[in-house]
């Protein structure tokens, strides 16, 4: 069975929080922002353009990344570079900026498509749905059966299945996983998960608490 | 469009323009904290009530001296809420004020706390909606029954959406006020009314029964702690939270002393109590019945019920955020730092509370228990009792923190209000506990009497001892006691607890 390609980790967390046919979103708009943030802004580590330090977000590489997506990040970093902390980009990113920049880069590649319904009031609403149910449910399931197997997660993977946890999606796709498969996803995260990236999704993870707390979720 | 010392935006940032948008002004904390003290709940219920048990009619100087006292606390409190993660949690406070443990011990006095205010207003529903059942409909509803409805409604929002009704709950409690200073305005004309100086008299402050009065009243301001909540959400840090609070106080004492005020001298000051013990909460209403006519006492009634939803689901969401919080960190289970990933309800601590709350409901409908007296006004001028305490303790937090961590505040906000604030407290809270019987209108010595302040005791010292056994057993769970979910090292949910334990539980 050819499995469908690997995506940027951000398309991946997406189509995974709209796991279902018609598009409907697992999460609520303001976690599903913290994670597409926290996921475009590990993406932008992963091609080595910005480093976490402490909790203050550094760009080491001003070149476009050549994706439009993260490129978009890349330039607001370096424009505002140093003004504020890893969770104030974070907040700014999930109101909105995040989700609208993935799903752009989604649309663009034909995996999600924009659909537009009539609302009661006489207004559109636009929603976009995943092209084919089959690619969105796979990002998941390549997890689910790399940890079952016990095989390596590559780091993009790690990113997403950390913020798929972060984010508590996990109730809905890993909610299968038994105890060993957990204890060795876990294992993972400590071994194979660079240092940056932990602070990352942990930054994340508490971002998704504050806002429960804070009556924003 | 306003900025701070503390954070200098530059000119132009598109990223703090937009966090801006979203930033809360001081309208949007008041109503959040006044939808929590529900105002004709108080007057109507609490009021009448505490008037019957205790025979006591210096409530309204009570309110304007527990305003007092409180507002001063709050100029320490929303300091400290500046520089600590996890503001609105008592025991965030006194974990980084005082020590870990007695913030554990702090965090479970208020879970009990705040669920007695939860369980109070089941009960107060119950028997205020049963003779309004009767008389609007004809039906004759057991207590019990009307109070499992709101409680089933209220277990269902808990576990949805929660920012659906926050619309719905300011239209409410604009209403309630407006309808409260209406009644109130109706009761000065109505006949019989005298200007009575006995809900005003100072005296009563520092007679017997004292501390049930401040118990009491400050039964009526439970919620304004929630206001370092939105901390970090505000327009402007120093200043939005600090002010929304005094007005958030100064509202409720104002609306509340004028209205016992007014009801207490249209009464008579000499027959208040034995009336108040015939008609109950529908003395507030009565009084003003001459005035107004049917259609507003019905407005009235409906009000008063919604009002008592209105605080159910204020104190469900506090409750099931502090299960979060806790859970979050792991001294409650990790499970209850899960929530509704469509909604970002915290779940489980909400079904936790909804199966508390059933629990209650059940026990006091087989026992045959009274719902307003035992219920509602022992639940809640114990869970008053409860917050009276943990304010006491948290103004000490907020002297210790300061004592050590001196930086950003004046001596005005870190030594002086603190001060002033907690001796005063002190001296209330001692005042309260020597009147529990008093309060509850029992024997000294008796059941009630004991088992109210030593719930507390208990559960205060069995947090410490849980905290001393996680220093030992869990060192990492221990280090992020009261750093809240906002920690992103020690606090978080699943992914924290995934490189921080072993088997990704414990």
């Amino acid at each position: 069975m050819a499995s469908p390609p690997q995506l940027p980790p951000a398309d991946d967390l997406y189509l995974t929080a709209h796991d279902t046919p018609k598009g409907k979103a697992l999460l609520s708009p303001a976690t599903l922002g913290l994670g597409l943030g926290a996921a475009l802004l590990g993406e932008l580590m992963l091609w080595r353009r910005v480093d976490l330090v402490d909790t203050d977000l550094v760009v080491i590489d001003e070149r476009p990344t050549g994706d439009a997506a993260t490129s978009a990040v890349l330039e607001q970093l370096r424009r505002e570079a140093g003004q504020h902390g890893v969770r104030n980009w974070l907040a700014y990113l999930s109101t909105g900026i995040a989700t609208d920049l993935v799903e752009r880069r989604l649309a663009r590649v034909g995996l999600i498509q924009r659909v537009e319904k009539r609302g009661l009031l006489g207004g559109t609403k636009v929603s976009f749905v995943p092209a084919d149910s089959m690619t969105a449910g796979w990002p998941a399931t390549r997890i689910r059966t790399k940890a079952s197997r016990d095989e390596s997660l590559d780091v993009a993977d790690l990113l997403l299945a950390g913020l798929i946890l972060a984010t508590g999606l996990d109730q809905h796709v890993l909610a299968t996983l038994n105890a060993r498969d957990r204890a060795r996803l876990f294992d993972q995260f400590r071994r194979l998960f660079p240092a940056m990236l932990q602070q990352l999704v942990a930054q994340a993870e508490a971002a998704v608490g504050d806002a429960v707390m804070a009556r924003r979720a | 469009m306003s900025t701070t010392a503390t954070q200098s935006p530059a000119p132009g940032s598109q990223l703090t323009d937009a966090l801006a948008r979203d930033r809360l002004g001081v309208a949007s904390v008041v109503f959040f904290v006044m939808s929590a003290a529900a105002p004709l709940t108080v007057v109507a219920g609490v009021v009448p009530t505490g008037l019957a048990v205790t025979g006591l009619t210096g409530i309204a100087i009570a309110f304007i001296a527990v305003a007092l006292v409180l507002a001063i606390f709050a100029v320490g409190y929303v300091a400290m809420a500046r520089h600590i993660s996890n503001a609105g949690a008592f025991y965030a406070y006194v974990s980084r004020g005082l020590g870990r443990p007695l913030g554990v011990g702090a965090s479970w006095v208020a879970l009990l706390a705040y669920n007695m205010f939860q369980v109070a207003s089941y009960g107060g529903f119950g028997a205020i909606a049963q003779p309004l059942f009767l008389d609007w409909f004809g039906l004759d509803v057991q207590w019990w029954a009307l109070a499992l409805v709101t409680w089933a409604l209220v277990a269902i929002l808990g576990v949805r959406d929660v920012a659906v009704n926050g619309k719905v709950l300011a239209t409410l409690l604009v209403a309630e006020i407006a309808l409260t200073v209406v009644f109130a305005v109706a009761e000065i004309g109505a006949d019989g009314f005298t200007a009575s100086a006995a809900p005003l008299d100072p005296g009563t402050l520092v007679g017997a029964g004292s501390g049930a009065l401040l118990v009491m009243a400050i039964t009526g301001f439970v919620g304004f702690e929630q206001s370092v909540v939105f901390s970090e959400e505000s327009r402007d840090p120093r200043r939005t939270v600090s002010r929304a609070t005094y007005i958030a106080i100064a509202l409720i004492a104002v609306l509340y002393a004028f209205a016992s005020w007014a009801m207490i001298s249209a009464a008579g000051a000499d027959q208040v109590v034995a009336r108040a013990g015939e008609e109950g909460p529908e003395l507030f209403f009565n009084l003003a019945s001459g005035q107004l006519g049917s259609a507003a006492l019905h407005l009235g009634h409906a009000l008063f019920l919604t009002s008592l939803i209105a605080a159910m689901i204020s104190f469900h969401n506090i409750i099931s955020r502090y299960m979060f919080s806790l859970g979050r960190e792991g001294v409650l289970p990790r499970t209850f730092g899960k929530t509704v990933p469509g909604t970002g309800a915290p779940k489980n601590g909400s079904l936790a509370q909804s199966a508390l709350g059933l629990i209650v409901i059940v026990l006091y409908a087989v026992m045959g228990w009274d719902p307003l007296v035992q219920l509602f006004f022992w639940g809640g001028t114990g869970g008053g009792l409860g917050v009276l305490l943990l304010v006491t303790i948290t103004a000490f937090a907020v002297i210790g923190y300061f004592a050590r961590n001196p930086q950003g505040e004046d001596v005005l906000h870190r030594v002086v209000a603190p001060v002033i604030g907690a001796i005063l407290l002190l001296v209330m809270s001692y005042l309260a506990l020597s009147n529990i019987a008093l309060l509850l209108g029992v024997e000294p010595g008796s059941t009630p009497a004991l088992a109210v302040p030593g719930s507390f005791g208990l559960l205060f010292v069995a947090g410490v001892l849980w905290a001393f056994y996680l220093r030992g057993a869990r060192p990492n769970v221990y280090e992020g006691i009261g750093l809240g979910a906002r920690s992103a090292t020690t606090g978080g949910g699943g992914f924290a607890a995934a490189l921080n334990e072993p088997d990704g539980r414990r």
